[in-house]
């Protein structure tokens, strides 16, 4: 795949799977198309050139709100919807059920007194974790993380490192992308590492 | 004379103020002022004949329709196409008016009648446009992290803007509802105070009034709804995607 941004290309020469299970990272400096990368995977921007196949389809011919319900991307510092987290899960859902709700939020080790709280509200470490939650209520194949920790305190960042591994235990194919290093060493089974051109 | 001197000090003193409180709307002030008189005076002149020529007539409400395009597309530039949905958005709520009036006969489509009563539904139209498509513009560049976070969750482009959508529609319909619901308390319209003036019984000249703000709703409710569906339509892109009115330059927001 190649990623373009502005009409210039920012990134070529992608080649990259993410199985059922397991933690892929992409690893590189800021600035250099890795989060113009992920929006391309659910088709929020179209790619330079190339193709996403899921589970062998072209995402091209897939319906996007399907493709995006079965992949889902978690933005960098992810916006929260108005009002309180249970408005947050459910949103998009057509009939969501309560314990499905609290399923969501307990896998990512929150508890179900959140589901009252104001989104806008959260801690930074919450709102990441409620942000997973909201993308897991759609039950998707794989989720994409964009710098999951990059704004959180230490306890959170760690936190949120041992949920990506539990999702990958799940049986979610994670794609995670960071400026850090070590961090892609620690969490991944697969590293990829973009440079710019 | 002494009216327009005291309408034109007070017109300075608002410039004035715009200045003092940084506005930026200083040139806009004096254009709209220096507009209005000359538009006014070639009116003066010109409605006499307007009114007994039905080729003229037409002709006029026609320049009345392509001004008041213009004038909202310009408000929503950053919107692809601007021109066209705003002129669509002003005739479809225009036409929604204007045709039932016609057609039942509640006004003459003699020049006299049908001049005014265009040009006041046009303007009605083109005021809930310009407000409502700039609205929903600067709400989807400014709500584009939200919007986006609907779209991930595997919504359509067209219910991730709805909230949007609603906002400046309200925006847009605020003026023409505030108007009709303090008709007689807080101002006397402009259609009751002509009539009025030209001689009409204020009983004749209310239920006039009557009948021209609640078309009005009509129209504007339209073309606020037209309007916000055309803006959605540009800022919308295949594959639920939503293209904000400012992606157009090269964006370093992302990494």
């Amino acid at each position: 795949m190649a990623v373009a941004r502005g009409g210039r290309e920012i990134l070529y020469g992608i080649d990259l799977r993410v199985q059922a299970g397991q933690v892929v990272a992409v690893a590189g400096p800021s600035g250099v198309g890795k989060s113009s990368l992920l929006r391309c995977l659910v088709r929020l921007d179209e790619p330079a050139a190339g193709r996403v196949l899921v589970d062998g389809t072209d995402a091209a011919a897939l319906d996007p709100c399907v493709l995006r319900r079965r992949i889902g991307l978690v933005a960098q510092a992810p916006a929260m919807l108005p009002g309180d987290v249970r408005a947050n899960l459910a949103y998009g859902l057509e009939a969501p059920r309560e314990a499905e709700l609290r399923e969501a939020l307990a896998a990512t080790g929150l508890a179900p007194e959140l589901l009252d709280r104001d989104a806008r509200e959260l801690s930074g470490g919450e709102a990441a974790r409620v942000a997973v939650a909201r993308a897991l209520t759609r039950d998707p194949g794989a989720l994409l993380l964009d710098e999951p920790t990059a704004a959180l305190d230490r306890d959170s960042a760690a936190a949120v490192e041992t949920l990506v591994r539990e999702l990958a235990e799940r049986g979610l194919g994670v794609l995670v992308v960071t400026h850090d290093d070590a961090q892609a060493e620690r969490l991944a089974d697969e590293r990829i590492e973009v440079r710019r051109p | 004379m002494t009216q327009v001197t005291v309408a034109t000090s007070l017109v300075v003193l608002a410039i004035a103020l715009s200045r003092i409180g940084r506005l930026g709307v200083g040139r806009e002030l004096v254009v709209a002022a220096l507009r209005a008189a000359v538009q006014l005076a070639a009116v003066g002149v010109l409605i006499a004949l307007v009114f007994e020529h039905a080729g003229l007539a037409a002709a006029f409400v026609a320049l009345m329709l392509s001004t008041a395009t213009f004038t909202a597309g310009r408000r929503l530039e950053r919107v692809p196409d601007a021109t066209l949905r705003a002129g669509a958005a002003i005739a479809a709520g225009a036409a929604t008016g204007l045709v039932p009036l016609l057609a039942t006969g509640a006004f003459d489509t003699t020049p006299r009648e049908l001049v005014p009563v265009a040009g006041i539904l046009i303007g009605g139209a083109m005021v809930a446009t310009s407000v409502t498509g700039r609205r929903l513009a600067e709400q989807v560049a400014d709500d584009l992290a939200v919007i986006e976070v609907r779209l991930t969750l595997g919504v359509p482009a067209r219910e991730a803007l709805a909230p949007a959508v609603r906002r400046a529609a309200v925006t847009g319909l605020i003026p023409a509802i505030d108007q009709t619901k303090n008709a007689g308390l807080v101002t006397l319209p402009g259609t009751f105070v002509g009539l009025v003036l030209g001689g009409a019984s204020p009983a004749e000249a209310a239920r006039v009034q009557l009948v021209v703000l609640l078309t009005l709703l009509a129209v504007q409710v339209v073309a606020a709804l037209a309007v916000a569906r055309l803006v959605v339509a540009g800022l919308t892109a295949p594959g639920e995607r939503v293209v904000p009115p400012t992606a157009r330059a090269p964006s370093s927001r992302r990494t």
